[in-house]
Formats: structure tokens, C-alpha cells, sequence
């Protein structure tokens, strides 16, 4: 038989396996799905609104309560009071609130008598995201009400409204996000969480489909279908998967820049071909991983360290400058950065084939990989001599 | 009185010879000693050297100056001084800037306009613009507060020198530009560390991962090998469910106790993360979320059929479980339903309570509702897992009837492929 009539049967053979097994389907289809489902409505908020402030009021007078119903009146903020500082500390401190706001005694009295009065407030900076904006919130929110004692004091010098504006604020500044103009934590995080799914569910998927051969001793039927030639065996075994995970990620693609209308600058064609890319790597990195330790519950579990670790790695969230120095270039080792450097140039900067093109390079230096075990993953294949559980 | 302590007398044995087996199958698996003492061990740590330092300082930025002015040039001096950002490059026109963060060298660009330092003389409020790169909401964040904290303090530079020249100084200057002047406290992440945050949520992720997966994996292992995770002494007759449960959960309580406070302490004082908290309210919070996590692996490692399965189903809601505990993303912004849904994980209510006790070094009070949450899991997956084992036995017991049933059911709908399936999968000979 000729290599194209062996590739043809272990593809078929393949597609029985997976009617006999549901774990494949189940495992890549059912679980990028969910995943789909979780990113799309877990931040369709895009940007929080009414985060939880704390107010300490120990005021009580008409300045305070006005201070207090325009930062409840904020679109990002919503106020909580309480009677004392303890309570609402303990409310911090139990996460129940993302800040405090602590009007001193007197306010109003010390302002209009020059005496200057010193607000305070406290953040939480361990419920991240939360915490920050409230900080930007309470930041504006004090600088607007100096802006306003220093409106009365001027407009009782008779300056006219039009210039009382420039004297208040004389610098503003105009802020440009390119690529995400409304600040969108959805878009931000689910443009790379669904693709960091795919590489995890991929790289455990295919070291699960190469070790089940083994650990269920069917890899000498493989290579029999074969005529003994491994090429063809993972050829034909690819053939399939790649189907299979370029329609998920053609599907992710379609789903976040076509159907989802997130934000693109470039060609939604491109980025089908950074997914494929990103595909064939992860599945070359998933054989590498199985012909390093043809032994199933290892490779299993190093793939599951491996592609885990990928989502730090890729530095969408800690960019990778920030990482320690010797940890850094590691960064490389995982398709989901190149993708990532893919994405950028694409989505966000349009700058199509002079942008990302050594990315494209990167990730098809991951198909020479599977090529320094294909010796090696034969003779486990053949010879079986490795322990299966 | 005899029957009664003989009950008891017996129960404690059966518990006893349990809770041994248990462990002897747990240190006779590489697989599991693998996910426990490597996942369990390593992982804690490799993810403390990952994210060591999780402050982003000196963001490069450009800067496009066309007023050249002095007080843009000012502005631009005050920027490059800040922890947040670094004037990496001074371009003559946005062309360049563009092309510059293109290329990534630059995450952001502040343009002066021309107008920009007419309209400060003119006394018009002059407007500067910044370009961020948003592909990592940490280049936005250092660019965003770089250019707001310099526009507060020049605002304030440029209003005392206008006072001054209108015979206002001093105090009576200072008062009338910061009336109410104020003060910033962060008390337990000062400097927004990333590191900080994160560390917190995920170590104790970590347990109820690690252990769910090593749990799973041995419960795959003995149903291949058809002594079902579940099955009964024989002596019992189909009795004493409690003591199954209550008698493997104790060998994995024992082994994660100890696992547990290496990752709730140890690690944390390695790597010099805050520990504001009290050592014994960290272990009773421990007692608690480990329970949990026991009854709750044992519930849903019912599900796995096959050894590795478990890392091909559920490997994904690791990350997913970091997102549900409300410390990224803010509680007050889950959708309600995944906030029901975050309620099924015990790491939901540890990694806050972890959180409010070890970090921000709260008393057990400020994890009083996160206690409560727990304890309910813990009720809850006891008797799910006690039915879960009730269950299985009975399937074991009815297995045969089961699979006649099955093979009834397939040749009707006619999906009657299994038999060519294997022959072909497997080999003529079905091997």
C-alpha cells in the first residue's frame, strides 16, 4: 500500500476510536464550548460598575452629603456607609468593600474657614481589578471637589464662568486606547483566555489520544495499518486532530471578531491563520512531550504543568518584562506567546504580514520538534516496553 | 450496651483498615505521588518564582512634543521621573511615535499640541493626548496614572504660580488650589503588585486542584482495574457508607493537613508574601477548607471513569476557578448565575478567606461568612459523596443487568458498532 492509502486508514481508524470513546469529543468540543460560554457572560459587563465604596462620614454636613451622593451617582462606584471607621475596616478587610472614604469631623466648617482638612482613604489592592478603579474613582472625585471650593472662591471674585474652566483644570488630558477604546476587561482577557484554553485542551487531548495506544497496548495495530511506518501513523493522527482543532479555533476566531464584533484593526483571515499555526504547533509540542516519556500518565501530567503554566508565560496579563530575567526567555517555549505577538500586530495595530511575520516563523519552528522522537516514540510503539500506568 | 459498643468497636476498626488501605494505594501510585508531592510541592513555588517581582516599572513610552513649550518640557521631565513610565524616546512627529509602538518599543505615547502652551498663557484649559497600548492592561494602568499623577501635581505647580502672581501666597495660595488636601492608604498591596494578588488567590487553588486531580486519577486507576474507588468490605454486606467515605476522606485529610500548611505558610514565608494573619487562624481555616475539598473530590471523582481522563475533562476549570473567586474580577460584577456556580468550588470561599486572614490579616471574623459557606460544602459533598458510593455499589451489584440493558438498547437504535469498532482499533485477533 502506498503512504496515501495508509494515511487514509489510520484516519479512519482514528474516527472510530473516537465513536468508541466520547472522552475526545467530550474533552475538546464540550469543553471549549464551556469555556466559550464562561468568558463571553462572565465579563459582559466589559468594565465594573457599582463597585462597593465604604464611607465614614463624620461630618454629617451639606458638603458631605453632597460629596457622598456624587460618588454614589459615578457609574463605577456605589456607596456604602457606615458608623465608624471599625466597621467598615472589617467590611474591607473581609472583602466586602473595595475602599473607604473618610470624611474628617468638620469638614465643611474647616473648609470654609481656610483650615484645610485632610480627607482620607484606603484601598484594598488585593481584590485587584475592584480595588483600582475604585482608586481611580475616589481620585476624581476629591480632585472635582477642590475643583469646586476653588469655582466659589473665584466666582466671588467675579471672574466669568468661561475662564473660571481654564483656571480650575488648565491641563486635560485627552486618553486614546487603542485597540479597546471603552476599557473592555472582556474583550481584553477572553481574546487570549479561548486561545489559551485551545492550546491546553489541544496539547492534553493529542498526548491523550498518543498515550491511549499505548496504555491500551493498540500502538502495534497502529503501525501495522501503517506497514511499520511511524511518518504515517502521526501523519494520519494529525491530519484529524488538525481538522478537529482548526474548526474549534476557526469557530473561536469567528466567534469573538465576526459574531462577538470585538474589536479588530486587521483581517479576521489572518487571524484564522495564527490559529492553524498555533494548532499544528501545540500539536507537534503534544508529540515531542508523549515521544520524551512515552509513558500516559507522565506525559499527561507534564502536558498539564506545561500548558497551565503557558497562561503566566504569555504575559497578556504580568507582561513578560516583568518576569524575573532567567525565567523570560522561556516565555518562547510556549506557542501561546507567539500567538500572542500575533495577536497584537493583527488585532490591535492591523499591521498585517511586516508586523507579525516572525511569529509565523517561531511557530512553524515547533513542526521540526516531533522529529528528534519519532525514532524514539516507535519503538515504544512496537516494542511496549515502557510501564502503562 | 454490647451490640452498641461492639458497633462502635467495629466501625473504628473498618475506618482504621480504610483510612490505611487508602494511603497504601496513594504511596504505591507514581501518579498520584506525582500530582500530590510534585503538583502539590513544586507548583507553589514554581509559580512564586514566576511571578517574584509583579511590579511593571519604566512602561517605554514616546513622547511627541510639538509645543515645546516649557512647561510641556516640564511635564515631560516630571513624567520620566516617575516609577510608572520612562520616556524612552522623543519623536518628531506621531508618524514616528506610531511607528514606534508598532514595533513595540514603546507601550504608549503622549502628544503635546502645538496650541499647548498658548492656551496655558491664554488661561484656557490646554490639552495633552495619550496614545496607550491596550494589548496588556498594565501598560494602560502605568501610562494612565504616570500622566494623571504628573497633570494633579502640575495643575497645582501652575494654579500657585498664577495665585502668586495674583498676590496670593503661601498657605492662603495652597488653600485655595487643594482646599481639602488628601491622603492615600493601601494597606495591603501598596503598590498594586500583581504578584501580591495573584500569589494569594491561587495557592490555595493549588490544593483543591492538585488533590481533586490525584484523587480522580487513583479512583480511575482501581475502576479499570474493576475494584471500584467505591466498593465495600465484603463484610459489610452493602452497609456503611459513612465509613467509606469518613475512612478514605481521613487518609487524604492527614496527607493534605500536612500539604496544606506548607503551601498556606511555608511557601509564603519563603518568598516573603505578606502573612499578616495568625498562624492558628490560618490552620482552623485549613481544617475547614481541606474537609471540604475531600468530600468535594470525592463527590466528582465519581464521575471519572478512566485513569487520565480527568486531566482531558476538567483541566480547565483550573484556570476558571481563579476567575470565580471574585479577587480578579470584582464579586459585584459576576454575573449572577457564575456566582451560583462559583458556590460548587470550596476554593471560592478559601482563596477569600485566605485572602482577609493571611493577607490582609483579618481575625477569623473576617472570614466569618466564607467559614459558614464552607461548612455547608463540607455537609453537603459528605452526602452527595456518601450517595455517590451508595450508588456506584448498587451499579456494581446490578452491573450485568446494566450492560444487557445497554446492548438492548443499542441494537434498537442501531448503533450496534462496538464489536467492529474494537476488532478494527485493536486488531484482528481483538487482542
Amino acid at each position: 500500500m502506498s503512504t496515501w492509502n495508509n494515511i487514509k486508514a489510520v484516519v479512519l481508524r482514528e474516527l472510530r476510536i473516537f465513536r468508541q470513546r466520547p472522552a475526545y469529543l467530550l474533552g475538546s468540543i464540550g469543553s471549549i464550548t464551556f469555556c466559550a460560554i464562561f468568558f463571553l457572560t462572565f465579563f459582559r459587563d466589559g468594565l465594573p460598575h457599582d463597585l462597593p465604596i465604604g464611607i465614614v462620614d463624620n461630618d454629617n454636613s451639606s458638603m458631605s452629603r453632597n460629596f457622598v451622593q456624587q460618588m454614589d451617582a459615578t457609574q463605577l462606584g456605589k456607596t456604602v456607609m457606615f458608623d465608624s471607621f471599625e466597621e467598615a475596616r472589617e467590611a474591607m478587610m473581609s472583602g466586602k468593600i473595595t475602599s473607604i472614604c473618610v470624611i474628617p469631623e468638620g469638614m465643611y466648617a474647616d473648609v470654609s474657614a481656610n483650615r484645610r482638612p485632610v480627607f482620607t482613604y484606603y484601598l484594598n489592592g488585593l481584590y485587584f481589578v475592584g480595588g483600582a478603579l475604585a482608586y481611580k474613582d475616589i481620585l476624581t472625585m476629591i480632585n472635582l471637589t477642590n475643583g469646586a471650593v476653588q469655582r466659589e472662591f473665584l466666582r466671588a471674585k467675579g471672574v466669568n464662568e468661561r475662564e473660571i474652566m481654564g483656571r480650575i483644570q488648565p491641563i486635560n488630558i485627552d486618553t486614546h486606547q487603542i485597540g479597546n477604546t471603552t476599557t473592555n476587561y472582556g474583550y481584553y482577557l477572553t481574546n487570549m483566555m479561548l486561545p489559551g484554553m485551545l492550546e491546553l485542551i489541544i496539547i492534553l487531548v493529542f498526548i491523550y489520544s498518543l498515550g491511549a495506544e499505548l496504555k491500551y497496548g493498540t500502538s502495534k495495530q497502529l503501525l501495522k495499518t501503517t506497514e511499520g511506518s511511524i511518518l504515517d501513523a502521526l501523519l494520519g493522527k494529525m491530519i484529524v486532530y488538525t481538522v478537529l482543532f482548526s474548526a474549534i479555533g476557526l469557530a473561536i476566531v469567528l466567534l469573538l471578531y465576526h459574531w462577538m464584533h470585538f474589536p479588530i484593526a486587521g483581517s479576521i483571515w489572518n487571524m484564522f491563520l495564527a490559529m492553524i499555526l498555533m494548532v499544528l504547533a501545540c500539536e507537534s509540542l503534544a508529540i515531542f512531550i508523549i515521544g520524551c516519556l512515552p509513558i500516559p500518565r507522565l506525559a499527561l501530567s507534564v502536558g498539564a504543568l506545561y500548558s497551565v503554566l503557558g497562561f503566566s508565560l504569555t504575559g497578556f496579563t504580568l507582561p513578560v518584562e516583568a518576569l524575573p530575567p532567567f525565567i523570560q526567555g522561556w516565555s518562547a517555549a510556549f506557542p501561546l506567546r507567539h500567538y500572542y505577538l500575533f495577536y497584537v500586530q493583527e488585532v490591535y495595530f492591523g499591521s498585517g504580514f511586516a508586523g507579525w511575520w516572525p511569529e509565523t516563523i517561531h511557530l512553524l519552528i515547533f513542526l521540526f520538534l516531533p522529529l528528534t522522537v519519532l525514532p524514539r516514540l516507535k519503538g515504544a510503539f512496537q516494542n511496549l516496553n515502557f510501564p502503562t500506568n | 450496651m454490647a451490640t452498641k459498643k461492639r458497633y462502635f468497636g467495629e466501625w473504628l476498626l473498618d475506618f482504621c483498615s480504610l483510612a490505611c488501605n487508602e494511603l497504601k494505594q496513594i504511596f504505591s501510585d507514581g501518579g498520584v505521588m506525582l500530582i500530590f508531592f510534585g503538583a502539590g510541592l513544586i507548583y507553589p513555588l514554581l509559580y512564586n518564582v514566576v511571578y517574584r517581582n509583579g511590579i511593571l516599572d519604566d512602561t517605554p513610552i514616546a513622547i511627541v512634543d510639538e509645543a515645546a513649550c516649557s512647561e510641556s518640557r516640564r511635564y515631560i521631565r516630571e513624567l520620566d521621573a516617575t516609577r510608572e513610565v520612562e520616556v524612552a524616546y522623543k519623536c518628531i512627529n506621531m508618524a514616528e511615535a506610531e511607528k514606534l509602538m508598532q514595533e513595540r518599543k514603546v507601550k504608549g505615547i503622549v502628544l503635546f499640541p502645538r496650541d499647548f502652551g498658548e492656551k496655558l498663557q491664554r488661561m484656557e484649559t490646554a490639552t495633552l493626548s495619550v496614545y496607550c497600548d491596550m494589548s496588556c492592561f498594565l501598560y494602560y494602568k502605568n501610562a494612565l496614572m504616570a500622566t494623571n499623577h504628573v497633570m494633579l501635581q502640575e495643575i497645582g505647580q501652575i494654579q500657585i504660580e498664577r495665585y502668586a502672581a495674583a498676590g496670593f501666597t503661601g498657605i492662603e495660595a495652597a488653600q485655595l488650589v487643594q482646599a481639602v488636601p488628601y491622603e492615600e492608604n493601601n494597606p495591603y498591596n501598596n503598590a498594586f503588585s500583581y504578584s501580591i494578588f495573584l500569589l494569594s488567590a491561587i495557592l490555595l487553588i493549588i490544593i483543591q486542584q492538585a488533590m481533586f486531580y490525584g484523587m480522580s486519577l487513583l479512583a480511575g486507576t482501581q475502576r479499570e482495574q474493576n475494584r471500584s474507588f467505591a466498593s465495600l468490605p465484603g463484610h459489610l454486606q452493602g452497609h456503611g457508607m459513612g465509613r467509606i467515605v469518613l475512612g478514605r476522606g481521613f487518609a487524604y485529610w492527614g496527607l493534605w493537613m500536612i500539604i496544606g500548611i506548607y503551601i498556606a505558610s511555608i511557601v509564603p514565608a519563603i518568598f516573603g508574601l505578606p502573612q499578616r494573619g495568625e498562624f492558628l487562624n490560618i490552620l482552623i481555616l485549613l481544617l475547614f477548607y481541606v474537609t471540604a475539598c475531600v468530600f468535594f473530590s470525592m463527590t466528582f471523582s465519581t464521575l471519572i471513569k478512566k485513569r487520565e481522563t480527568v486531566f482531558v475533562l476538567f483541566l480547565f476549570m483550573s484556570p476558571i476557578c481563579v476567575f470565580l473567586t471574585g479577587t480578579s474580577w470584582p464579586s459585584a460584577a459576576i454575573p449572577g448565575f457564575w456566582k451560583y456556580f462559583s458556590y460548587i468550588f470550596p476554593s471560592t470561599f478559601g482563596s477569600q478567606a485566605f485572602i482577609n486572614m493571611s493577607t490582609a490579616g483579618g481575625d477569623l471574623s473576617s472570614a466569618h461568612d466564607q467559614m459558614i459557606a464552607l461548612t455547608i460544602q463540607t455537609v453537603v459533598y459528605f452526602i452527595l459523596a456518601t450517595a455517590a458510593v451508595y450508588a456506584e455499589n448498587w451499579v456494581i451489584r446490578h452491573k450485568d443487568e446494566i450492560e444487557e440493558k445497554k446492548e438492548e438498547f443499542e441494537k434498537e437504535i442501531g448503533i450496534d458498532f462496538r464489536e467492529e469498532d474494537i476488532r478494527i482499533i485493536r486488531g484482528e485477533a481483538g487482542e
